[in-house]
């Protein structure tokens, strides 16, 4: 008996709690409500503030570009020692290594490069380059200078320049380039021309009367004998 | 590389070997007044040689005159063939054409001649020279210059292409028939 008492009062009190839960809901509802809209009522007016409030920055930023204050102030502060310490202090930290990690991560020189070249610059300062007394003038300096005068003799006599010459003296391909070219009609020509002198002059005169000659007799003959000419 | 460069070189050398050229009765004619030249004047020295040393060596030259004559006479001849179908055989040309820049080559092929065809090339030519040199004439009037001894032999006299010393000849374009 008593275990049944026991069950039932404990089902009361659950009833009895649900029904309290259920009142309690109830009531709090509303006001929970206006928590919320008071809440979203809150952030929209932050949201229209921040807005207004950028545009009045870029507003007065804008005007502040266009003032011909502004130049002044950044002649100022670049004549300065500040900008040199800035920038001193920016080399001497870790940014440059920053600059260069992310210049490679991203690729951005090949990007770059690749854009100049799709867009035909390269090709348009090369040209001007080549063009222009510029290239000529450095080449001149360039070649005048001692420096470079030194840097080809050495260049000439280490020992990278004697295995190139051999290298290229072993090439098969070398000597099948060179005798084809020493068997050609022109080079030949050339050396006969060179090679003969006076004596082939002198040849190559009596071979010139020689065949007009040869002409001569041949039109006389067929004359002679009422023969057709050749 | 070098493959590009070998066909423009044999582009070339067809392009030089196109023109051919028969030659004349008087350019053959100075080619081989040259050679006789060379060939008299070797035989001059030899025989000169000859009798400096037999008037040193106490030798009556009367009992040796008809051999000496008999066997100078053969050794000239044999020099005379020896000097035309050596030329001929081997590279086309005596010194004589080589200056003139004239070849003998096959009619049919155009080729070199072999050693007896250059045999019988010359002894076309001795009989050739025989009747007054009447065997040259046919020279004036064939189509191809061509003399009794060419026709013997069947070979023809073209124009060689320009060489350069040391290099061989290259044989020019197959002549007409």
């Amino acid at each position: 008996m008593t275990q049944s008492f026991y069950n039932e009062g404990q089902r009361l009190l659950g009833a009895t709690m649900r029904l309290g839960g259920t009142v309690g809901l109830a009531a709090i509802r509303p006001a929970a409500g206006a928590v919320e809209a008071a809440v979203r009522l809150e952030r929209a007016a932050r949201s229209a503030a921040t807005r207004r409030l950028g545009d009045a920055a870029l507003t007065a930023l804008d005007a502040a570009l266009l003032s011909p204050l502004a130049e002044e102030a950044v002649d100022r502060a670049m004549a300065s020692g500040l900008v040199r310490h800035a920038v001193g202090r920016a080399f001497e930290g870790p940014l440059i290594d920053v600059i260069a990690e992310d210049l490679v991560r991203y690729a951005v020189v090949e990007r770059v490069v690749d854009q100049l070249l799709a867009d035909g610059l390269v090709e348009r300062m090369v040209g001007r380059a080549l063009d222009g007394p510029e290239l000529e003038r450095v080449v001149g300096t360039v070649l005048d200078s001692p420096a470079i005068e030194r840097l080809i003799g050495q260049t000439i006599e280490s020992r990278l320049a004697d295995q190139a010459v051999a290298q290229l003296l072993d090439s098969e391909e070398l000597w099948l380039l060179v005798e084809e070219i020493a068997q050609s009609p022109a080079v030949t020509d050339a050396i006969t021309q060179q090679g003969f002198g006076f004596a082939d002059e002198v040849a190559g005169g009596m071979r010139a009367r020689s065949r007009n000659a040869d002409a001569w007799l041949e039109r006389a003959a067929r004359r002679a004998l009422r023969r057709s000419p050749r | 590389m070098s493959q590009a460069v070998a066909a423009r070189v044999h582009e070339s050398e067809r392009e030089h070997a196109t023109e051919l050229q028969y030659e004349g009765l008087v350019t053959r004619g100075i080619a081989f007044a040259i050679d006789a030249a060379i060939i008299d004047l070797v035989a001059i020295v030899v025989a000169g040689a000859v009798a400096l040393a037999l008037s040193v060596l106490s030798v009556s030259k009367d009992s040796l005159d008809t051999i000496l004559i008999a066997v100078g006479g053969a050794l000239f001849l044999a020099w005379s063939v020896g000097y035309f179908v050596t030329f001929w055989s081997t590279t086309g040309q005596t010194p004589g054409s080589r200056l003139m820049r004239i070849t003998v080559r096959g009619a049919d092929d155009g080729s070199i001649l072999r050693p007896r065809r250059a045999a019988v090339r010359f002894v076309g030519l001795v009989l050739a020279a025989i009747p007054l040199l009447a065997g040259f004439l046919p020279i004036l009037f064939d189509e191809r210059r061509r003399g009794l001894h060419d026709m013997l032999a069947g070979t023809v006299v073209v124009e060689a292409p320009q060489l350069s010393r040391g290099s061989a000849p290259s044989p020019p374009r197959t002549p007409r028939r």
